[in-house]
């Protein structure tokens, strides 16, 4: 609180201490454009003298004049225009919009720039491009739309589909999020309603985010919201009604017949019982004769023998319902945009949906000529059903088709005897736990702005914003029934044993900022500056208590419950402090320089080691507007050329991972509790910033008279020092790794952004596309990985460093390698001939395929076993060990045992692209407008091994998927004529339980993951005007809207986008959207 | 406006505007220096290194989390395998599943391997901090600080005794390091023999530390005397100096421990600060503070519907004696028992009044039919277990047995292990298990009975013996049998064998008064009596048996009547030192792999 009060009372000094002032002789004003709307913020400008007013909310100025001056009013995006004032005293000017692109106005850090003027790398995107899709969330809406900025949706799941968003490659090994700015103050994606922004910038070099200093390493994203406007109220309703899909869904066998072959099948492969009796799977087989006849209990056949495709069962189709109204419009010294929205998104599944609503209100006054205070405030409030999607996730493949949902108002257990009684009903995690939760935002921001004099003022802003989650929580006592015995296997839990939780957690920051800006200009000669402080405090806290035993299961109150169960709650924070300047200055339009400066103390790290600096410097040439390219000009337009260089950096480390602390645990003496403590994480306190060095270079010109735009980007970003937690050998004990200074990492790349646009008549269309390189590389981190053979004590051994040098595992970090690349052994690839001529064994005559599959496969590893060769991670042969339909691994370090540790090797690929694309096109004609957009990764891999999705074992209670079911090895070496034989089978032979030598981390799980992505795609048409006018409406659109139509890629798995593992799907969805404007 | 308010304006706002750049400096200048607490946070919930030690309160705290590495290998959602008792996996009890270990399929990439190692070690870097810290800084009064850098000093010593029992041979820390200085080689294993009896010797030489703690004590559970004799007196079994063994088995004695008169009830809350007991784990009926073993060992039929994820194994049952002292024979029950296929010996273990599609099932199942007595097999089958040593009724649940579990339509139910299991509700009760088609031995000892009798199931209270009287006593008859003292041996044996009630060894009898006689007598003893203890598979490993005990031929996890649902594989010599963790040797390239085991 200590803070909030300070914040509060700067601010009030600042705002508060102001006078008013004027001049002689008079005029007043309005500018407006064509269609009669007032311009707030026009400059006006009298030629030859230094005076100047800007308009207000209503497009008025007032200014002190000669009766025979000339006034310059200008207007980002407008063509400049001069009137003489000729003794009026009111004068009325009409501004034409400036139809080159290039005078786009970008939002940028602590302030906006003609597009044409930036000396740095920014991407930018309208509010357009998100309006009117059916969007969910914010980020996910960034896809395709900029080159460099790739985005992955990991989640579907309504409240947690926001998107990964990653500027240029992984830069770090720590968090390479983005900074997320909303209007000028740190914040996150969720407090922005989509139909709220103006624009989003993106921010991808040191020139442009450098004034963002310590946090700004992996990107900036500056989201504008839309302000008020000095006009005629405007009233607009916008509603999508969204029908949607899972885009993919998990196959499993549903046969349960065939499931318990299978794992019979897995555990007598190795020599173990089935575990399945044979009278079990004759029941099934006969019962599945006749689905629909009713058993001694009156149930049908399909529910008591069940034969459940969980895969389907837990999803279902559903509406989502987006509605937002706003009223946008401002009067004398007032401007206002206050809005709000009901998002209900009922999910994929049951019980996982949100209701969520949201307002905002921004609202400006201009108190006096020079001062103006204002607010931007956004809240809302989402309620979430409490559906456990994480244990359902967990448990989806843990599930086996012997199981009935539900029927009858009873949920289905184990049928079958073999089965354990508590089996997994995924049903039970959907509707097992009830209560509340119920989370709250509040983002403010009060501002105000002084205008000095001419040319210099300042604004300081205080924000407060907090999240926060109220939470109760209470089990459902669920019983499980056996419709073929018709009795319970399972009884939910009594009053006395139930449990009912109640939470509570919240976060803030208060935020509190002031700049002062100050801009000239004399005759050619255009020179601003900047400087500012901030401050920045965060605080989480939590607190929940759990009690045990209810009067009554409907009963949960935590008042009511008898028992205390427990209670835990923790606390932590962080502070900085910053200063910041900006100095930028432009000759005529042709040559820019900008130096950026910030200065930030985290508290995150000591207090020796806690300021860093970041500077950087850019600088563009517009040779177009040389005389000598006047003709150049008629081929190539707005050719700019521009490079840069500076310092980022990012203070991701743990809030207190500078010091050592004991941290609690339990013990207990003579039957009493005690408290107990122990050293929890090594100290480091020299840890420090980790900076990224980055600099580019890059062209932007027009073609075929400005329609198409290309624009070419090289960069180079180097971080070093990266915090990060390097593996400590396990003799140290349980005890975490201390947070240090270590490695550093290059990402290097290429962007190309082109664009077309075009109008025949009454027919505009356009088309852009972006594409992106991205080389990354690990440069430093423990040493090098030296690996060869060492002679020790006259013995010749072979000896590698790797987990010295490395951390990791399958994705190793590495020096000299991309960050967590694979790290693999390679499946033996042999020529099948067997023997040499001379009848020896031939060590490179091995399977074709890599996995024993014949008898002659198996007598060339017994083979090779006598002629003292062996094999890993497996060297016994045997049905448990190593044995038909088993892999084999190649010997790559030639130390004649065939896939141990080190033969492993590098594999060249990482999960994340080494290429991105994106594409969109859009079209109109009369009314219709027609658009999409397409999104993409290439150069990816995943490795895909997960057990009841990809991989051979059968494992107690878990199910099986299709994919392995339909593709495996299969060899009865009791009978080789066996029908069920399947030796070409493309999978390793099922094991029950584990399998050591077919996981062992080899390249037969690696997967091509390139994919690209139908975003979005739209059908919009606009109502003509004359109808309108009867309807006494400004505008009218009604579209048709689908957003993740269909991926194209090799992926086996469920969605290249959400990753290897399988979570809750992304949503396909078609929309029906109708805007309205009053 | 007119235009002279417009000139006084223009004063004052040239006043204002000064005023104001000098307001913004000092804002910001004040915020900045002012506000010098902004910069600093310290955490909410944990102690910073350098206050640590610095008060009496927190010596004690410190030493504390020294004993809580005792608990490190705790895992409430599932079975770590590295709890105690879940070692017995590999003699007296049985996984559902099987470890690697015992499939030949265990690398040097295990998990258990890395994990016990890792844990071990923190429990002597712990040790190692206090010792450091209680001299340099803690203000305790000297007495006391004596007694805790005693009981510091035997709990480094358990974790390298724990540590040579497994590797054999370990690199050795005695004061606390840094990461960069973690790079010993490994010690030899005498050589960590050795830091642990000097270790030990001082906590026995230590006048401060007091013998032993007595039931109520509020210091119980802490270390002691009898403790440290008790510790060295079993490395002295490993070292072979069996003179030096018996010398501290017997100081034990002295000092006051003694043998529980009942075997049943001394694994329970009321009795787990018995005489007998020496060094324990202490739990509490708490959730954070309890033990996992009704969680592990109980099944569905018991409080908190559990996993019976280790079972006993049917070697166990064999081997407990009938009551007399006499072999227990499967003949003698129902005889041409033990040469009849083992498959088909499930006959004998039907419930009464099989249904007709039980009954043809079984015969399916390649049963012989003329061998079921409807209505008398369960009777016949009980007579196997009805005059045994009582020891097996204590620790096991036998066939037709009964269990007062959970609660069910109301109040708790008693459940009978039936077999083939039909339904857990009434009117029959069957216990209830997760592998209801396989039919297994279940645990009894230190398994809850009752409708509520813990918080949770991951909240038992018994605390955990790691040393008892009981092993004590015998490891002091196996000491005197390598002394060849063979009568004093067996007598010892007898002492454990009259507590439990079972007939005891006569020479000539029950047992050859051989060296060998005797020692295959103690060994099968040791098994019967500390089954479920977290001992037996250190056994073994001792005494070099692994292979004739657990990987004979048609070893494996087996069903009640014998039949093998997953055989045991034995992969070689090397299963009698686990492998150093792959992973440390790749990061301390320093540390030699044991011989068998391959990286």
């Amino acid at each position: 609180m200590k803070h909030t009060y300070h914040f509060l009372s700067m601010f009030l000094l600042l705002v508060f201490c102001s006078h008013s002032y004027g001049q002689n002789y008079t005029v007043t004003g309005t500018v407006k454009i064509a269609s009669g709307e007032a311009i707030a913020g026009a400059s006006i400008k009298i030629v030859g003298a230094s005076t100047s007013a800007s308009t207000n909310a209503e497009g008025r100025f007032t200014l002190q004049v000669e009766p025979n001056a000339t006034l310059e009013v200008s207007y980002l995006g407008f063509l400049t225009q001069k009137v003489a004032v000729n003794n009026q005293k009111e004068v009325s000017i009409t501004l034409t919009q400036n139809e080159s692109s290039l005078e786009e106005v970008v939002i940028v850090g602590y302030g906006a720039q003609k597009k044409e003027n930036l000396t740095g790398s920014v991407a930018a995107i309208s509010g357009k491009a998100l309006e009117n899709r059916s969007l969910t969330n914010v980020s996910s809406a960034l896809a395709g739309q900029a080159a460099g900025v790739f985005v992955r949706q990991g989640s579907g799941r309504p409240g947690s589909d926001g998107a990964t968003i990653r500027i240029r490659g992984t830069g770090t090994l720590n968090n390479a999020d983005a900074l997320v700015v909303v209007d000028g103050i740190i914040g996150v994606m969720d407090a922005v309603n989509p139909n709220d922004i103006e624009s989003i910038s993106v921010l991808k070099d040191a020139a442009s985010a450098a004034i963002y200093g310590a946090q700004a390493a992996n990107g900036v994203i500056l989201i504008t919201t839309k302000k008020g406007r000095n006009a005629q109220p405007q009233i607009n309703y916008t509603g999508i009604v969204s029908m949607t899909q899972p885009s993919n869904m998990p196959e499993f066998i549903a046969d349960y017949v065939r499931h318990m072959e299978l794992y019979n099948e897995g555990a007598t492969n190795i020599g173990q019982a089935a575990p399945y009796q044979q009278s079990t799977v004759d029941l099934w087989k006969e019962k599945n004769k006749d689905p629909n006849a009713l058993n001694e209990f009156g149930y049908p056949n399909y529910v008591a023998y069940p034969n459940t495709n969980w895969g389907k069962e837990i999803f279902e189709n559903n509406l989502i319902q987006n509605h937002n109204i706003s009223v946008l419009g401002g009067a004398e010294r007032v401007s206002y945009n206050i809005s709000s929205r009901f998002m209900n998104n009922p999910g994929i599944m049951a019980k996982t949906g949100f209701k969520r609503y949201e307002t905002r209100a921004n609202i400006e006054t201009k108190v006096k000529d020079f001062l103006v205070l204002g607010t931007q405030t956004f809240a809302s409030i989402e309620n979430r059903e409490k559906g456990n999607v994480d244990n359902l996730f967990n448990f989806l493949r843990q599930s086996t088709p012997g199981v009935y949902p539900f029927y009858d108002g009873k949920y289905g257990g184990a049928a079958a005897p073999d089965e354990a009684p508590i089996l997994n009903n995924l049903q039970t995690y959907l509707d097992g736990t009830s209560g509340k939760d119920q989370r709250t935002r509040i983002n403010s921001t009060l501002y105000g702005r002084l205008n000095f004099m001419k040319g210099l003022t300042l604004e300081s802003k205080v924000n407060y914003q907090m999240r926060m989650q109220e939470e109760t929580s209470y089990t459902n006592p669920i019983s499980r029934w056996n419709f073929n015995t018709n009795s319970i296997v399972a009884e939910g839990l009594i009053p006395s044993s139930l449990t009912t939780a109640q939470g509570y957690n919240k976060n803030y920051t208060l935020t509190f900022d002031n700049v002062l800006r100050y801009s000239a200009e004399v005759n050619k000669h255009q020179f601003g500056a900047l400087v500012g402080h901030n401050e920045y405090y965060y605080n989480y806290y939590d607190f929940s208590a759990t009690k045990r035993g209810l009067i009554d299961a409907s009963i949960n109150n935590i008042g009511s419950g008898t028992e205390m169960a427990g209670i835990t709650g923790t606390e932590y924070d962080r502070s900085m402090r910053s200063f910041f300047g900006r100095v930028n200055y432009n000759y005529a339009n042709k040559y820019l320089v900008e130096v950026n400066v910030r200065r930030d103390a985290s508290s995150r790290f000591g207090s020796d080691f806690q300021w860093g600096t970041f500077p950087s410097f850019s600088a563009a040439w517009r040779l177009s507007e040389e005389p000598f390219m006047q003709g150049v000009n008629r081929y190539i337009q707005n050719l700019k050329i521009r490079a840069s260089w500076g310092k980022l950096g990012n203070d991701a480390a743990g809030d207190y991972d500078w010091q050592a602390t004991y941290g609690p645990v339990n013990y207990s003496f003579g039957g009493a509790q005690t408290a107990a403590l122990r050293q929890s994480k090594i100290a480091n306190p020299q840890l420090k910033w980790e900076t990224s060095t980055v600099s580019g270079i890059a062209t932007e010109f027009n073609l075929f008279k400005n329609k198409a735009t290309v624009e070419i980007e090289y960069y180079n970003r180097h971080t070093s020092d990266i915090l990060t937690v390097l593996p400590i050998p396990l003799t140290n004990g349980t005890i975490s790794a201390a947070t240090v200074n270590a490695g550093a990492v290059l990402n290097r790349g290429v962007e190309v952004n082109l664009g077309w646009k075009d109008q025949r008549g009454d027919f505009s269309y356009g088309f852009a596309g972006n594409f992106a390189y991205n080389f990354n590389q690990v440069t430093k981190f423990k040493g090098k990985l030296t690996e060869g053979w060492q002679t020790v004590n006259n013995a010749e051994v072979y000896q590698s460093n790797i987990g010295d040098v490395s951390s990791g595992d399958l994705n190793r970090i590495l020096e000299g390698y991309g960050i967590n690349e694979y790290y693999l052994r390679s499946v033996y690839k042999g020529d099948g001939s067997y023997q040499h001529s001379d009848g020896s064994v031939n060590i490179l005559g091995g399977p074709e395929s890599g996995m024993i599959r014949t008898q002659a496969d198996m007598e060339w590893v017994e083979a090779m076993k006598t002629a003292g060769y062996s094999f890993s991670p497996i060297n016994n042969l045997g049905k448990a060990q190593l044995y038909y339909g088993d892999l084999i691994f190649a010997d790559l370090n030639g130390d004649k045992i065939y896939g141990n540790n080190f033969d492993r090797r590098f594999t060249g690929t990482r999960s994340e692209p080494k290429y991105t694309v994106g594409f969109s096109a859009n079209m109109a004609f009369k009314g219709i407008d027609i658009s999409m957009v397409w999104s993409g990764g290439f150069g990816m891999q995943y490795y895909w091994n997960a057990e009841g999705y990809n991989n051979s074992i059968v494992r107690n209670g878990n199910g099986i998927a299709t994919r392995i079911a339909d593709d495996h090895y299969y060899y009865n070496d009791a009978d080789p004529m066996d029908s069920k034989n399947s030796v070409n089978g493309q999978f390793p032979r099922l094991k029950y339980n584990g399998d050591n030598i077919n996981n062992a981390l080899s390249d037969f799980w690696l997967y091509n993951a390139s994919y690209i992505k139908l975003r979005n795609i739209q059908v919009g048409y606009t109502l003509p005007k004359t109808w309108l006018n009867n309807l006494k409406l400004q505008n009218a659109r009604i579209y048709f809207t689908g957003e993740n139509l269909f991926t194209i890629t090799k992926f086996p798995g469920l969605d290249p986008e959400i990753g290897a593992g399988v979570g809750y799907p992304t949503m396909r969805q078609y929309a029906l959207g109708l805007t309205i404007g009053f | 406006m007119n235009s002279s308010t417009t000139q006084g304006n223009a004063l004052t706002n040239y006043i204002s505007k000064k005023k104001l750049l000098i307001i913004f400096a000092a804002t910001t200048l004040c915020l900045s220096a002012c506000q010098k607490d902004l910069l600093k946070t310290d955490p909410y919930g944990s102690l910073g290194s350098t206050n640590m030690w610095s008060t009496d309160n927190l010596t004690d705290l410190g030493v504390n989390g020294v004993y809580q590495a005792l608990r490190l290998n705790i895992n409430s959602g599932g079975a770590s395998g590295r709890e105690m008792y879940q070692f017995d996996r590999f003699v007296t009890s049985q996984g559902r599943d099987a470890d690697d270990l015992l499939l030949g399929n265990a690398t040097t990439g295990n998990g258990n391997f890395s994990a016990v190692w890792q844990e071990l070690y923190e429990g002597i870097h712990r040790a190692n901090d206090a010792l450091l810290n209680i001299t340099a800084k803690s203000p305790s009064a000297a007495n006391k600080k004596a007694r805790l850098t005693a009981e510091v000093k035997y709990l480094r010593a358990y974790f390298y005794f724990r540590l040579n029992q497994l590797y054999k041979g370990v690199p050795i820390y005695l004061t606390p390091v840094t990461v960069a200085q973690t790079i010993l080689p490994r010690a030899t294993e005498e050589e960590v023999w050795k830091q642990v009896l000097s270790d030990l010797s001082e906590v026995i030489n230590e006048g401060e530390l007091p013998n032993r703690y007595t039931k109520g004590n509020a210091n119980y559970g802490r270390i002691t005397k009898s403790a440290a004799y008790a510790l060295r007196g079993k490395v002295y079994l490993y070292t072979k100096q069996w003179e030096l063994a018996l010398a501290d088995f017997q100081k034990v004695g002295d000092l006051g421990h003694n043998l529980f008169p009942n075997y049943a009830n001394l694994f329970t809350e009321a009795n787990e600060q018995a005489d007998e007991m020496i060094f324990s784990i202490q739990n509490l009926p708490i959730e954070g503070f309890g033990s996992t073993t009704q969680f592990m060992l109980g099944t569905r039929s018991a409080f908190g519907s559990n996993w019976n994820t280790y079972n006993v194994h049917n070697d166990l049952v064999d081997n407990y004696d009938n009551l007399d002292g006499s072999k227990f024979n499967w003949d003698k029950v129902i005889p041409g028992y033990s040469t009849m296929d083992v498959r088909k010996r499930e006959v004998f273990f039907l419930r009464n009044n099989l249904t007709e599609t039980e009954i043809r099932n079984s015969s399916n199942r390649g049963l012989d039919m003329s061998l079921y007595l409807p209505t008398g097999n369960e009777e016949r089958i009980k007579q196997a277990y009805a005059n045994r040593d009582p020891r097996l009724k204590a620790n096991v649940i036998t066939p037709y047995s009964e269990f007062l579990g959970r609660i069910i339509e109301g109040s708790e139910r008693i459940f009978t292990s039936r077999w083939p299991h039909r339904n857990e509700s009434g009117p029959q009760y069957d216990l209830t298990t997760d592998t209801r088609t396989f039919f297994y031995y279940l645990h009894r000892k230190f398994v809850y009975p009752g409708g509520a009798p813990i918080p949770s199931r991951t909240a038992g209270g018994i605390d955990f013996p790691l040393i008892r009287y009981g092993d004590v006593v015998l490891m002091e008859a196996e000491a005197l049998a390598e002394l060849n003292r063979l009568p004093e041996a067996v007598a010892k044996v007898n002492t454990i064998r009259s507590r439990a009630g079972v007939g005891t060894l006569v020479a000539g009898s029950n047992v050859q008064l051989t060296k060998e006689g005797v020692t295959t007598r103690i060994r099968q003893e040791r098994r019967a009596e500390l089954a479920n203890e977290g001992i037996s598979y250190f056994d073994e490993l001792r005494w070099k048996t692994l292979k004739e005990t657990i990987f004979y031929t048609g070893s494996g996890i087996k069903q009640i009547w014998g039949a093998v649902v997953i055989p045991y594989v034995w992969s070689g010599d090397e299963l009698y030192t686990w492998a150093i963790p792959r992973v440390e040797r790749e990061r301390n390239t320093s540390l030699t792999q044991n011989p068998g085991w391959q990286d």
